[in-house]
């Protein structure tokens, strides 16, 4: 039935000079699909990984403490201003070569795959991003807010989690989610380091068979579903966090 | 325990300076329990501060302030400030509600959290304070949907529901809108009739005389009389607080103060 | 190749190699964001007019480009286009780079379109109302009073965008352009030394840096002062 569809839309769309003949390979058909489901894993991946890199160099860098905030600082700005792929290149042709030597030398082999290498590196990138969203929102704090509670007997702690991070949270939610949003176009970067993500396989199958479009715009509409999902759901959440009338 | 005499605040020989800038130089005043006090002067003589300092958001460098057998001014550790502040309500000029909380949540914030009670009770005397300030059908709304005058109103609730025993009242009508002013002085006149002792730092002079036992008028950090309201008011013994008064209360009205008449060239005029 | 010589000294004999890669980054970089910040400023301009066709062309043509990875808007000028253009008379070669230009003109365009467009959206609607009160026509309340206001509040996130693109250069390599991250997996291939090639990485890493961190910062001072106005 399935098989049957397929021939029916390769058939269709061939007038129209797309050769999607490769859907028909089963070969090639699941190395796509696999492709599409590492591109998944490493956006189900990368998402909470650099959120939980923002918030903590977020806290490092309002922290107050120098020891702290200057070395996050640091690696926030190296971060922010150099290429991801070279980012991915230094960590994977350059780390990963230095820790499989050393690993060489106990004769065992170096755990870290492709993969992780590319959940590190983007994690790390895109962190640094969400941390200076959530710093400007702790900042955006109005400090009328802090007195006011500390005037109702809060707590440093209690002020903290219920005021203070709720509000900043509030206020750099529309940089999160479009940091998101880049966050899953970046998941492409992994197939110049073999990552067998969607972008990956499609290369394999094009350089055999030569139908560089059809594959791109498969690649594009993909894309385009998830990067539809995640703003869905960041407007899900901005109204779940809303405030309304507020700053009027 | 501090008998019923003794003042519920007082303050004495208060200094205070942000860095170079000296605000308070040397205050002293006294509330007594059930008593209303309204401190009025020019912009920038400290007032605020001076009421921040009674809840201890701010540390003077010199003087003593109690309140209720605390001494404010020594404390130390978070605790014991918390401990201050959950028997001091403070209503702030600019109302500061929590935006991302509804309005009952706001009030029930701080008495769930901070004092620990049951959320079933705050709840009760949450949605009955909101009553008192005739908000009760507010209850689910956002501060940011109300007006000014609403959210002043919900504030000086968010800081009753506390169960203070003094409440701190910071310029609490000026941001608003003329036609908003009276439903905010409505609700502290009703307070104040109750037996609330309060603080106001207003510049609302009519209000201010209507509702105080007792009025304090402080000049460049320092106070520069007090007395009971009709006296500061009506036959103020200082120069200085004829001419503030003179300055503030609006001329086109019938003048408060009686006129010291001149004689020059065998005519009396009133000055 | 002399196997006496320090790494030091092999970078220092491949560094003309890779400032002329570099060279090649930041070329790209500024053709690119030349073509697309025209095509994004008539893209702009088209998604504010009253014509509904207008209006959804370009809100398709932003929502394609800036939902669509770089690296495949890249892949798709680079291997889609024809190899050369031109009438069968005179064919000219259409080099990489050039493709790669065009790969990232096309989001440039998208985002300079949604700036324009957030730049206008942001003068209070006082200022028209305030400009038309004084008798001026729509096309003249534009380039009297709105435009000259826009290009101030363009000019951070423009410039941001323009390091955003800089860095998205390096994507080149991935086709075949030789640019400075291809000239440093070159170089490490024919070096073939560890401490080498922890020292290339290394150096085109603090290269882009210390292109685009200056960028950053002045970017940064720009949106300080207008913050003032």
């Amino acid at each position: 039935m399935a098989d049957a569809l397929l021939h029916g839309a390769v058939a269709a769309l061939k007038p129209l000079g797309l050769n999607y003949a490769f859907v028909l390979d089963a070969g090639e058909r699941a190395a796509f699909l696999r492709g599409m489901g590492v591109t998944l894993e490493l956006c189900i991946a990368v998402i909470p990984g650099s959120l939980a890199v923002g918030v903590a160099l977020a806290a490092a860098l309002t922290s107050g403490r120098a020891w702290l905030a200057l070395p996050a600082r640091a690696f926030v700005e190296v971060t922010r201003n150099t290429p991801t792929l070279v980012q991915l290149y230094c960590a994977f042709l350059v780390l990963n070569m230095l820790i499989t030597q050393q690993f060489r030398q106990f004769g065992a082999g170096n755990p870290l795959t492709p993969f992780v290498w590319v959940f590190i590196v983007v994690s790390l990138h895109k962190g640094a991003f969400h941390a200076e969203a959530l710093r400007a929102g702790i900042q955006a704090v109005p400090p009328a807010m802090l007195e006011a509670a500390r005037s109702l007997g809060f707590g440093r702690a209690h002020l903290l989690w219920r005021i203070e991070l709720p509000l900043a949270l509030r206020f750099a939610l529309p940089s999160l989610v479009n940091n998101v949003v880049d966050l899953v176009k970046m998941t492409a970067v992994a197939s110049a380091i073999a990552v067998g993500d969607v972008t990956y396989e499609s290369i394999m199958i094009w350089t055999n068979r030569d139908n560089v479009l059809e594959l791109l715009l498969l690649i594009l509409l993909y894309f385009g579903l998830l990067t539809w999902a995640v703003a869905r759901a960041g407007r899900w959440l901005e109204g779940r966090l809303r405030m309304p009338g507020y700053g009027q | 325990m501090p008998s019923v005499d003794e003042p519920l605040v007082s303050l004495d020989d208060v200094h205070l300076s942000f860095g170079d800038n000296e605000v308070l130089k040397g205050i002293s005043l006294q509330v007594r329990r059930g008593q209303s006090v309204s401190i009025i002067g020019p912009s920038g003589s400290g007032k605020s501060t001076l009421l921040r300092c009674i809840t201890g958001l701010i540390r003077p460098q010199r003087g003593e302030i109690r309140v209720g057998g605390t001494r404010v001014d020594q404390l130390r550790s978070e605790a014991e400030f918390i401990a201050l502040r959950r028997r001091v309500g403070f209503v702030f000029q600019q109302y500061n509600l929590f935006p991302h909380l509804s309005v009952l949540d706001n009030l029930l914030i701080a008495p769930t959290l901070v004092a620990g009670r049951d959320r079933a009770e705050a709840r009760r005397e949450a949605l009955a304070l909101l009553d008192k300030v005739r908000l009760l059908h507010k209850q689910d709304a956002w501060p940011g949907e109300l007006s000014g005058g609403q959210q002043q109103r919900v504030a000086i609730a968010r800081a009753l529901a506390m169960r203070p025993e003094l409440m701190l009242f910071d310029e609490v009508t000026s941001a608003l809108d003329p036609e908003m002013v009276g439903e905010v002085l409505h609700v502290i006149r009703e307070l104040a009739a109750e037996g609330l002792s309060c603080v106001l730092v207003t510049h609302e002079m009519r209000f201010a005389e209507e509702v105080s036992d007792e009025v304090v008028f402080t000049e460049a950090g320092r106070v520069v009389e007090h007395g009971p309201a009709a006296r500061v008011f009506h036959a103020p013994t200082s120069e200085r607080t004829r001419a503030f008064l003179n300055r503030s209360l609006d001329p086109s009205r019938a003048p408060v103060l009686p006129q010291r008449p001149v004689e020059l060239a065998g005519m009396r005029f009133a000055i | 190749m002399n196997p006496s010589m320090t790494a030091l000294e092999h970078l220092w004999q491949w560094s003309p190699a890779l400032l002329r890669g570099m060279g090649a980054n930041i070329g790209i970089s500024l053709l690119a964001v030349a073509l697309g910040t025209l095509a994004g400023l008539l893209v702009g301009a088209a998604s504010m007019s009253h014509a509904t066709v207008l209006q959804h062309a370009t809100r398709l043509w932003v929502q394609l480009f800036r939902n669509a990875p770089v690296l495949v808007l890249i892949y798709f000028t680079t291997y889609v286009f024809p190899f050369e253009i031109g009438p069968a008379v005179w064919r000219l070669p259409f080099p990489d780079w050039l493709k790669v230009v065009l790969g990232l003109a096309l989001p440039t365009s998208a985002n300079v379109a949604e700036i324009f467009r957030g730049a206008v959206q942001s003068i209070p609607s006082a200022q028209w109302e305030a400009a038309q009160s004084l008798a001026m026509r729509r096309a003249q309340v534009f380039r009297v009073v709105i435009l000259p206001q826009c290009l101030r509040r363009m000019l951070p996130p423009w410039m941001n965008l323009y390091a955003s693109i800089a860095m998205s250069t390096s994507l080149a390599s991935l086709v075949g352009v030789h640019d400075l991250v291809d000239t440093a997996q070159i170089a490490s291939n024919t070096v073939a030394r560890t401490d080498f090639t922890v020292l290339v990485y290394g150096a085109i890493l603090a290269l882009f840096f210390a292109y685009c961190y200056p960028i950053a910062r002045f970017t940064q001072a720009l949106e300080k002062r207008h913050a003032f106005r």
